[in-house]
């Protein structure tokens, strides 16, 4: 068989027409909407991450409806047409290998929803009912799109240091490169991970650089600066690479030095951030654990250098 | 895993779609994990609707609904948890076999539950299932005459 009788087969076969039309849709769909509804912050719905999927296992499920294929061969397609997304997405969206891996349980937990839905939808054969929740569905789409998206965040931890209130200022300010080895699984599989932080001067309104591993700096100018009590600093410039950092907006970070009397002292760290990609009951997620390990990298950092 | 979860986020599966994409990520799982398992769950989908009058669907809390009738007598979720509706007589008779156990939600009901973890246990399933389709169909051939 030559590869033009293979590639005719491939494109008459069902199984790769449906995975095929689903993705097409989704590439339309997603181009259609950034044409119409341009957002600057590159924000992306919760319509992106669940209806679509689902539209796509549906389509699926359309072509697949009379084959007669079984429950793990459809969970199998399904797995490859959410692979197939998932790669169009770095394609053609640039979004980065741990972006990818965050959205994936997202991605291919509504495909195969939709494909198993689609199925039992398509069997009981009623057009009204079909009708009814793809028009549902595209409701849901078209509104989500078109509706305002905003949500900030604030993530507080705290950790005992065994040195004075001075003693830990010292570090807060700015800090030595952090030696300690990564213990966060996504640092550890290439996420950028807080490395250094320089100052331009020991004052309120100077210049702080939080320095990343893989060089990315973070500028921050100081805002408050009470001695041996509190730094605050807003995050004036941040890079915007393809991984969460471009969905995700640090705005401000705060450290707070509470003297416990006995010559410890616990530090508290705050940060706020604005999340661009929905839905947050799964990115907010993600996001507060990121940045929760961010914090206790450098708090922990901060701890080693002031225990000395 | 799986009792743990609904133990402490059961009160999330009326979300509408939350249980049925926490059983395709199940189903993921389990594809890559113990495929052989979607074999006897198709295994048992095919039979089940051999059965006259029965047809499948999606269950409301995830997985693969059987139905008499359009009603349904048993479920099974992606992990290869089979629920089945008996009477309490059946299903006090049938625990005494010592394989199967009350419904993992409904404790005092007519549900059992019955976990398939090997190719030996779908025959046991095909049994219990068709148990729930006699019960059904004598169920409703009763509604039907009375």
């Amino acid at each position: 068989m030559n590869f033009k009788e293979t590639l005719n087969k491939l494109l008459n076969s069902k199984t790769v027409q449906g995975i095929l039309i689903a993705n097409i849709f989704a590439l339309l769909v997603i181009g259609i909407q950034s044409a119409l509804i341009p957002n600057e912050n590159g924000t992306l719905v919760f319509s992106e991450f669940v209806i679509i999927p689902i539209l796509m296992g549906m389509i699926t499920a359309w072509f697949w409806k009379d084959m007669g294929i079984k429950g793990k061969q459809i969970t199998g397609y399904s797995i490859l047409n959410g692979l197939i997304a998932i790669l169009m997405s770095f394609f053609f969206l640039g979004e980065g290998f741990i972006c990818l891996l965050i959205v994936s349980p997202l991605i291919f937990g509504f495909i195969i929803s939709g494909a198993f839905i689609g199925r039992a939808m398509f069997k009981k054969r009623n057009q009204t009912l079909n009708i009814s929740v793809l028009s549902l569905l595209l409701g849901i789409f078209i509104v989500d799109s078109l509706s305002d998206h905003h949500h900030e965040n604030m993530v507080s931890d705290e950790i005992l240091i065994n040195a004075s209130p001075a003693e830990v200022w010292q570090h807060v300010v700015a800090f030595e490169p952090i030696s300690q080895r990564e213990n966060y699984w996504l640092f550890k599989i290439g996420m950028p991970s807080p490395m250094a932080t320089t100052v331009s001067e020991h004052k309120l309104g100077a210049n702080r650089k939080c320095i990343f591993s893989n060089g990315y700096i973070f500028d921050e100018k100081i805002v408050k600066f009470d001695i041996n009590r509190n730094l605050v600093f807003d995050i004036i410039d941040q890079p915007k690479d393809p991984e969460i950092m471009g969905h995700i907006d640090i705005k401000r970070g705060e450290f707070i030095l509470k003297d416990n009397g006995n010559g410890t002292t616990t530090l508290v760290g705050n940060s706020w951030y604005n999340l661009h990609v929905f839905p947050t009951w799964y990115y907010d997620l993600w996001a507060e654990s990121v940045t929760r390990n961010v914090h206790f990298r450098v708090m922990e950092h901060i701890k080693f250098l002031s225990e000395q | 895993m799986f009792s743990f979860i609904v133990k402490r986020f059961g009160f999330l599966k009326d979300i509408p779609l939350f249980a049925v994409v926490f059983d395709s990520l199940m189903r993921l799982w389990m594809f890559f994990t113990k495929p052989e398992l979607l074999d006897w769950i198709d295994e048992l989908e095919e039979n089940a609707i051999r059965m006259p009058g029965t047809t499948v669907g999606i269950h409301k809390y995830g997985g693969t609904q059987f139905n008499y009738r359009g009603r349904e007598f048993a479920h099974i979720h992606s992990n290869g948890l089979l629920d089945i509706l008996l009477n309490k007589d059946l299903k006090r008779s049938l625990i005494t076999e010592g394989k199967i156990k009350d419904h993992h939600v409904f404790k005092n009901s007519g549900w059992i539950s019955f976990y398939i973890d090997s190719k030996e246990d779908v025959s046991y399933a095909s049994y219990l299932l068709n148990k729930a389709y006699d019960r059904a169909r004598q169920k409703d051939n009763k509604e039907i005459y009375s």
